[in-house]
């Protein structure tokens, strides 16, 4: 195939996957809109909600000026369209921009995920490496423990554990939030006090996974002909394993990062209300509750979009380390 | 096994162990203390410097007193802003702040003089017109749900806007019954369309905003949307507070700093911090480890409290009641129709018990719609619905529902008693009190159960008249007047064929009690007194007693957990940070 060709197929590839990539977003716009709306309740009564003298007819008046009392196709047109100029609405509790308000906590989402997926690097791979290495011994049967926790163990159990044990008890680690109160924000070892038990946790699951990905990869490629080949030329077991034998086991590992990010954006939920880190999954909580929705929507699209552009740069990583991926 | 083996696997062993002990031994401490009070600390030296850090589980939506709807909003604008007037902590009844205030014999102008030291952190004083900002701001914005505090204000309906909704009318270009003192700035007065009792304290609702920065979003030609969506709004750059303000992290902390010129004297400490958090759970951790300095706590979280020695508790009552509300016009629960069988339904429950129960004892029984921290809870004798189940038997029985051969009651009709209680889910309180509330009706005779569901259907349902709702348990904050209009007048009766919405959702009805609440709050003979606003309070709160559309609960202890370093935090059903400039760390 001259090389040429075989960049035209792989860019139609892309191509194709960015216009599939349309209807799947306007499929999640419909299905978001319609879950936010349909679910019980009215944000101006919840809000209004015991506020003495509050009249129908003031009701009414907020409805109309948010916009509620339109029929709810015409109001997904409305939003649909405003989304297509990145216009999310303006949230009802907060009266300020839906987007901008969230973006303001992306950031500090998208921290505790990377951490996450580093620590799920350097936990997970060489305990899957280690486990291959001593296959059979008590080693590989404590990381194997060690996975099935990892999956096993809910999130904001093992987050309030670790409170108490870490931060209430021992006092080693704070018991909540980015940064102790009064420090500069640019104070790094105080950020990376804060952010190791939460990170920790919403590494576990990752952790788990990599580690067993890692054991069965090194394990078939180390009864692999290259590797004996190497082992029979009087190589280094340390330069076979990590020169040969890992660098083929961690391709399944490369190519899965792409979406693991989006996910840890999208799961941080749980770990974020547990260490009451001000991301995204919080503050999305907090809005659902309130009925928020240009803030539910906006923040449901956003992880969505990265979910579909992860899964894009996921199949395209594919598409190159593995020719075999169909692209024509 | 190897050296190396052996080592690791005696360090897995010792971080085992330490998890261990540390999880198991909690320190113990002394049993609740009580803070430190203002007479307490007195006398001992007062120290200047540190930082207070509130927990809140909620984070503040705005810093603009006229958008303002939630508790954590409230908190951080009363400490930036000041108001004219502030409620007695302890039982409710105004009192001067910024301004004096006097009542004209005919009930109907209210004349204010504010504080002559009563600055803005610009050095400019705090004026009659700055109150006129505020109230202008009400008329103007969109989007507040503050209008009907005012509407009784002379001209306000004819200058508020948008025109022909509610009653605002958007005709006039000011306010006609808003006088400003041309002599002295630091006085004016309100001239109301009629006598309105809860005037004095609805007048007080916003707090004067500061002219030099709002003053330009209130022009001839400014439109709603210029006030609602101002920078400053999320932003504020001038206070007449014992703060200023300087950050909003959003979703974690707001900071506000000491503002040196405040006018009862610049506040003791540098720094006072709103710190936001996921839960309670997470309040009671950062208390036990002092990363926050003050906060509430559950009741399930007290005994733990109780063993930290670093900490001292609060404990009064809250200014709001947990209750069960009967649908009194449900056509499936008949039987709630029906005094004898309400009144049945309050005997038959051990409320004593499920306090226990419930929330551990932290509570007090309520037996009206006041409660006993409010001026006009009743002086009055009260049926105290002791527990008796046998005379809740016989009640039941008299109105005609006698045990089927399942035990089941059915009335004459052959209806069964089925009654379900539904509930805010994740309220884990709640939860518990519909499910102990039912199993103490099935030993009735009565099919109960509990059904929890989401609090934002629930609202609807609730405001909406909704009648497929039998029983409901929610809770009401009564903050601000005493005045119960907008839940038990029979106007606020929510009426599904007519779209009419309202808090009245036990759909009871009484002339007498409507006449009580209208002379409390609107009376004939325009006295406001609290004497004879109480005596209707006592007729209206003797008929819900003895009528029982609720079955009206109890109402909670707050615990306010405090770091012992705090010293004159004193808190009060009616507010916690009063004093807060007076508040200060001992090192």
């Amino acid at each position: 195939m001259a090389p040429h060709h075989a960049e035209e197929r792989l860019r139609n590839f892309i191509l194709r996957r960015l216009i599939y990539a349309i209807p799947t977003l306007i499929g999640i716009s419909i299905i978001t809109f319609a879950i936010v709306r349909l679910s019980p309740g009215d944000p101006i009564r919840l809000f209004t909600f015991g506020q003495r003298d509050i009249t129908g007819e003031d009701i009414e008046r907020l409805r109309h000026l948010y916009g509620l009392d339109k029929p709810l196709p015409l109001q997904y047109v409305d939003w649909l369209l405003a989304m297509v100029q990145l216009n999310f609405g303006r949230s009802f509790i907060y009266h300020q921009d839906a987007l901008q308000l969230l973006l303001t906590r992306v950031p500090n989402t998208l921290q505790l995920a990377v951490v996450a997926l580093a620590l799920q690097l350097v936990i997970g791979v060489p305990l899957g490496v280690i486990a291959a290495l001593k296959r059979g011994t008590w080693l590989d049967g404590a990381i194997r423990i060690f996975g099935v926790a990892g999956h096993a163990l809910p999130a904001f159990w093992l987050g309030l554990v670790l409170i108490i044990v870490f931060a209430v008890a021992l006092r080693w680690l704070p018991s909540q939030g980015m940064l102790t109160v009064g420090k500069d924000v640019w104070d790094l070892p105080d950020r990376l006090r804060h952010i190791l038990l939460p990170a920790f946790v919403l590494s576990l699951t990752g952790i788990a996974n990599y580690s067993r990905i890692l054991r069965t990869e090194t394990l078939d490629v180390l009864s692999q002909d290259f590797v004996r080949t190497a082992h029979a030329k009087g190589l280094h077991e340390r330069t076979v394993v990590f020169v040969h034998a890992l660098r083929n086991a961690l391709i399944p590992v490369v190519t899965a990062l792409g979406g693991i990010l989006a996910a840890l954006v999208g799961g941080a939920l749980v770990v974020e209300q547990v260490f009451s880190w001000p991301g995204v999954g919080q503050f999305t909580f907090q809005a659902a509750i309130a009925k928020d929705y240009p803030v539910v929507q906006a923040a449901t699209m956003f992880v969505s979009v990265l979910l579909v552009v992860s899964y894009l740069l996921r199949d395209i990583a594919y598409a190159i380390v593995d020719p075999r991926i169909k692209t024509g | 096994m190897t050296r190396k083996q052996r080592t690791v696997r005696v360090l897995i062993a010792v971080l085992a162990a330490t998890m261990l002990v540390a999880t198991a031994c909690t320190p113990a401490g002394p049993i609740t203390s009580p803070s430190s009070t203002p007479e307490a600390s007195a006398t001992a030296q007062i120290q200047q410097g540190g930082r207070i850090i509130e927990g809140t589980i909620s984070d503040i939506a705005t810093m603009q007193p006229v958008l303002s709807n939630d508790t954590a909003s409230g908190r951080v604008i009363a400490l930036i802003y000041d108001s004219l007037l502030i409620q007695d902590p302890k039982n409710g009844e105004p009192k001067a702040r910024m301004a004096t205030f006097s009542v004209s014999s005919d009930g109907l102008t209210y004349s204010f003089e504010l504080n002559a030291k009563a600055n803005w952190s610009d050095g400019k004083p705090v004026t009659g017109q700055d109150f006129l900002t505020a109230v202008q701001a009400v008329g103007k914005s969109a989007k507040t749900v503050r209008k009907s505090n005012y509407q009784d204000v002379q001209g306000f309906n004819e200058y508020c806007g948008p025109a022909g909704t509610g009653k605002c009318l958007a005709t006039a270009s000011s306010i006609s019954g808003i006088t400003l003192d041309s002599a002295n700035p630091k006085k004016f007065s309100v001239k109301m369309t009629r006598v309105s009792c809860p005037a004095i304290l609805d007048l007080n609702t916003i707090q004067p905003l500061p002219t030099q920065v709002y003053g330009k979003y209130l022009t001839a030609t400014s439109k709603p949307e210029d006030l609602d969506t101002a920078p400053e709004n999320a932003s504020p750059t001038v206070f007449s507070g014992p703060f200023k303000f300087k950050e909003w992290r959003k979703g974690d902390q707001i900071i506000l700093s000491r503002n040196d010129t405040y006018w009862q004297g610049a506040p003791n400490v540098d720094e006072y911090v709103y710190k936001v958090v996921a839960n309670a759970t997470a309040i009671t951790n950062g208390l036990k480890t002092g990363e926050l300095t003050f906060g509430s706590v559950p009741a399930k979280d007290l005994a733990d409290m109780q063993t930290v020695d670093t900490v001292a508790i609060q404990k009064y009552q809250s200014l709001g009641y947990t209750f069960i509300g009967w649908n009194t016009l449900s056509p499936t629960a008949v039987g709630l129709a029906d005094k004898r069988v309400r009144q049945a339904l309050a005997y038959g429950i051990d409320m004593d018990a499920v306090i226990k129960a419930v929330v551990f004892g932290e509570a007090t029984k309520n037996l009206a719609h006041h409660v006993a921290v409010q001026w006009a809870y009743p002086t009055t004798a009260l049926e105290q619905y002791k527990y008796d189940k046998a005379k809740a038997q016989q009640l039941l029985k008299d109105a005609g529902w006698t045990p089927g051969p399942d035990g089941i009651l059915v009335n004459a009709a052959g209806k069964k008693f089925s009654l379900t209680i539904s509930t805010n889910s994740g309220n884990n309180e709640r939860e518990t009190l519909a499910q102990v509330a039912a199993d103490q009706y099935k030993q009735l005779g009565i099919q109960a159960q509990a059904r929890p569901e989401a609090f934002q259907g629930l609202v609807t349902k609730l405001t909406t008249g909704d009648q497929t709702l039998e029983a409901t348990i929610i809770g009401w904050n009564l903050g601000g007047d005493v005045d119960p209009y907008s839940i038990w007048h029979s106007s606020n009766v929510p009426d599904p064929a007519k779209k009419v919405e309202g808090f009245g959702f036990t759909g009871f009805k009484d002339p007498a009690m409507d006449k009580a609440i209208e002379e409390g709050r609107n009376p004939t003979n325009g006295d406001c007194s609290t004497a004879a606003r109480k005596k209707q309070y006592d007729t209206f709160n003797k008929i819900l007693n003895e009528n029982q559309p609720y079955n009206f609960g109890y109402s909670n202890n707050v615990l306010a957990v405090a770091q012992k370093t705090l010293q004159n935090f004193a808190p009060a059903s009616y507010s916690t940070i009063y004093n807060v400039h007076q508040w200060w760390i001992k090192k």
